[in-house]
């Protein structure tokens, strides 16, 4: 791992021979291609199109595929649920994205808590692994369901009645404990040697903590941290059991209605489609980070 | 001794999980001087230098800067870091940052300097030792020699006292060694009071004041370079030297 | 390229998905003949005899229900063994329960003893593929968009929608449907209920739409709702057993033309041998006397307008 480099092999990129990048995952899966040249393409081509034709060709000409097509892929009703479900997933959008924002200071709150060394943060450091054992523990449809039905039962002045409301708490309530392992893992994963060279230089535990520690553990876990996020999207459909008619609620009320599947895969693809730009796009910050990190490896 | 030491080990006792790695170190630099110890892996040279600054609590023993005894209770551990500065072997520049900002982040967060003032002394050390094109680089664009030379700068930032060296070449391919060697030179030369533990003999005979060879815990002989070189006393020391020459190193 | 490579990759995983390979039961939903004339059968009995293969257990009658099974379809209390809550359908007792057993006499069978009851969640009701039950009741309603997933059977029950609440809501001495536009009301998810808010009231509050009438409830005495569109009985069996100071506010209108059907498997031959026996219960008076016997106190309710 410390060493000199390979002579040659990675042209400019100095301090070490570890590893190349290996953060954008299209790449990786198509690296043999660019190896092989258009032959290679060519081939490629062939063969996908052979192999998923073969695939496709075998669900559509099976017995039950039109009984199929028409409770899953019926084009009237996917086109109708389909308005009818973003109008209402911009509630969706809405409840992940201000519980995101909230879970990752949260998060980064427990997680560092959870560092802190020193016998006099004990008790911080219990409160941090308590809480993030009971909320990973309980389902997040109950915690919903406990917060949105019984906080406004208790007929409390100033508590909120609001479905939104609660489900956002829940959603925060219950990812922070996932993120904050995750930042967790990522502290521990900076090599002691940087905090070494923090305090070394004067710096007091929280400054290092800071300038030093967390920049680099959080862009060492931005995968993971998108894999929770989406975790996060797709449960924020919960507050739906609360009675708030969000995306999936708008499409099982279509379902329901016309006894068909479809608006099911019309919300599948709306969740598809948000989700993989936000995948490419950490994969994008992750290759762009493991060039840096590099140096950290190695002299 | 007419003047205070500008560094004082007296008695320094190190343990790690009940194996112990120094068992009574005492060694004096005086300022200005360049002391290199030399010794085997395991035999504790990074633990001494680490137990200088602080980076490791010493079990038993004292050390002193400039007079001041850094490991009674209740001192400013951070203060004292700043007035001790310490080179690694490797893993030493923050990676998501500038080669600028890594060496003003201490300046600024830990002296409190403002922005300015050390933006100029970052400046002006990387000219010196002709890294000044890369202050907007990040370390990964960085050879290994020129990472170590920004560290060097970097503990230089925060105008130390003393210079501790940690074997800072020993990871490095060779072609890269001879730079940082020569910015340790020039150091030297200027005056700052060093402990460098290295590898290097050949280049520790030149800048020594003083070799010390530490072995299994304790410095088993020390003196001036051509007498620990040329005509060392201990057998342990010749076998060590020797086992340097073999392997072609010196 | 890559995104070529992935359409085509997404686009046929999507449809190789939910491959199935079933073929519908059932046929081409011809009767096949008995030895003896008619080619029409001209009872309940006769149909049932005449497409004995279209059952799902030739010899018995398989009804699927949801579970919980609630008053006053079901009625008669649990019993030890059975995997139906609140109430155990094999007693045939209520409205449902009573319509069953005699659509099952009708047919020529013997109930309890030739009648299997199966637990069906409403999604199972219609999904495609195999089904567990020869048919399904649970007060769904005929609408034309789901003519194609299932056959259903003609009326069981003309249905009118109620608004339940509870004492001291806004809703609670409503007698207008104007009263009822500032309310927040909610209804259960798949049920004409919510058609109910959302085209003959049109509050100015979106509707809550739940998935299951327990939370309705709760949300209505914690004053996150006002009221619950439901139908007429059950909201009768919630203000009497489920909402505490619970009231019927009213019912909306009593010449809606929706009722309640049994759904079965399309193209199943069955359904016209369960139309021969709601016929023949309807002419002959006993669907009244179900009627009368399970929902009389449940029906007199103001009329909302």
């Amino acid at each position: 791992m410390i060493g000199g480099q390979a002579p040659g092999e990675f042209e400019g990129l100095p301090g070490g021979g570890s590893t190349p990048p290996t953060g954008d995952r299209g790449s990786k899966i198509l690296a043999p291609l660019k190896a092989e040249g258009v032959r290679g393409v060519a081939i490629a081509v062939v063969s996908t199109v052979v192999v998923f034709g073969l695939i496709a060709f075998a669900v559509l000409t099976s017995s039950g595929w039109p009984v199929i097509k028409e409770a899953f892929f019926d084009p009237t009703v996917f086109w109708d649920s389909l308005s009818k479900i973003m109008g209402k997933f911009g509630r969706n959008v809405f409840i992940f994205v201000v519980a995101e924002i909230f879970v990752l200071i949260l998060a980064l709150i427990l997680a560092v808590m959870r560092s802190l060394r020193g016998p006099v943060f004990t008790p911080f450091r219990i409160l941090a692994a308590a809480y993030t054992d009971l909320f990973r523990a309980v389902p997040t449809i109950l915690v919903i369901l406990l917060l949105g039905f019984g906080a406004p039962a208790l007929q409390l002045k100033g508590v909120p009645h609001s479905d939104v409301f609660w489900a956002i708490v829940a959603l925060i309530l219950v990812y922070s404990a996932y993120v904050a392992e995750v930042y967790r893992a990522g502290i521990q994963s900076v090599h002691p040697s940087q905090v070494a060279s923090a305090r070394a230089l004067g710096l007091s535990r929280g400054k290092t903590m800071r300038f030093v520690v967390v920049p680099q553990a959080v862009r060492r876990v931005l995968p993971p941290l998108l894999n929770d996020f989406i975790g996060l999207q797709k449960d924020s459909a919960l507050v739906g059991v609360l009675g708030y008619v969000e995306g999936l609620k708008q499409a099982q009320i279509v379902s329901a209605a016309t006894f068909d599947f479809t608006p099911y895969v019309a919300l599948a693809l709306v969740y598809i489609v948000i989700t993989i730009p936000e995948a490419r796009f950490v994969d994008w910050l992750v290759a762009r980070d493991q060039r840096r990190r590099q140096v950290a490896g190695g002299v | 001794m007419a003047e205070t030491a500008a560094l004082a080990i007296e008695g320094l006792h190190k343990s790690f999980d009940g194996l112990e790695v120094l068992k009574g170190i005492d060694l004096e630099v005086r300022e200005h001087e360049v002391v290199c110890v030399i010794g085997a892996s395991g035999s504790g040279k990074s633990t001494l230098l680490r137990c200088i600054n602080l980076l490791e609590p010493v079990n038993a023993g004292r050390v002193l800067i400039e007079g001041e005894e850094i490991t009674a209770r209740g001192v400013d551990v951070n203060r004292i870091r700043q007035r001790v500065g310490i080179v690694f072997q490797a893993f030493n520049l923050f990676p998501h940052m500038t080669v600028i900002r890594n060496v003003t982040l201490g300046p600024i967060e830990a002296l409190g300097s403002s922005k300015a003032d050390a933006d100029a002394l970052a400046t002006e050390l990387l000219e010196r030792f002709g890294l000044a094109d890369k202050r907007d680089d990040y370390p990964d664009r960085l050879s290994g020699g020129q990472q170590q030379r920004v560290a060097i700068v970097r503990a230089l930032a925060m105008k130390p006292d003393v210079m501790l060296l940690d074997e800072v070449t020993s990871a490095l391919d060779p072609e890269l060694v001879a730079e940082v060697l020569n910015v340790i030179r020039e150091l030297a030369a200027g005056g700052m009071t060093m402990v460098i533990a290295t590898h290097e003999m050949g280049f520790a005979r030149d800048i020594a004041h003083r070799v010390c060879f530490l072995d299994e815990g304790v410095i088993l002989e020390e003196g001036a370079p051509e007498q620990i070189f040329s005509s060392p006393r201990e057998e342990r020391t010749q076998r060590f030297l020797q086992s340097i020459i073999d392997a072609g190193r010196m | 390229m890559r995104k070529v490579l992935s359409f085509l990759a997404v686009g046929s995983l999507l449809f190789a998905a939910c491959a199935e390979d079933n073929p519908t039961i059932g046929g081409t939903g011809t009767t096949t003949t008995g030895g003896t004339g008619a080619t029409t059968p001209a009872t309940a009995a006769d149909c049932a005899a005449a497409n004995t293969d279209a059952f799902l257990s030739p010899g018995t009658l398989t009804v699927g229900t949801g579970n919980p099974a609630f008053p006053p379809w079901w009625e008669g209390g649990t019993t030890d063994g059975s995997e139906f809550e609140f109430n155990d359908p094999a007693l045939g007792e209520g409205y449902e329960g009573a319509v069953t057993a005699e659509v099952a006499t009708r047919l020529g069978l013997s109930f309890p003893d030739q009648v299997a009851f199966v637990p069906v969640g409403f999604n199972k009701s219609f999904a495609p593929g195999d089904k567990d039950f020869d048919f399904v009741l649970q007060q769904i309603s005929y609408k034309p968009e789901r003519d194609d997933a299932v056959d259903f059977s003609d009326s069981y029950y003309n249905v009118n929608q109620a608004l339940v609440s509870a004492q001291g809501t806004s809703v609670a001495d409503a007698t207008t449907i104007e009263q009822l536009k500032e309310a927040k009301l909610g209804a259960p998810i798949g049920t004409t209920s919510l058609d109910v808010i959302t085209e003959q009231i049109q509050p100015t509050q979106e509707p809550a739409v739940y998935d299951d009438l327990a939370q309705a409830v709760t949300d209505l005495q914690n004053g996150d709702i006002d009221g619950i569109v439901v139908d007429l009985p059950t909201a009768f069996f919630m203000a009497a057993v489920q909402i505490d100071k619970g009231v019927v506010v009213g019912q909306f209108g009593t010449e809606s033309d929706e009722y309640f059907a049994m759904a079965f498997d399309t193209g199943s031959p069955l359904v016209e041998c369960v139309n021969l026996a709601l016929a023949e219960m309807t002419e002959d008076g006993t669907l009244d006397a179900i009627e009368e016997q399970w929902l009389a106190d449940k029906t007199n309710a103001p009329v909302l307008d």
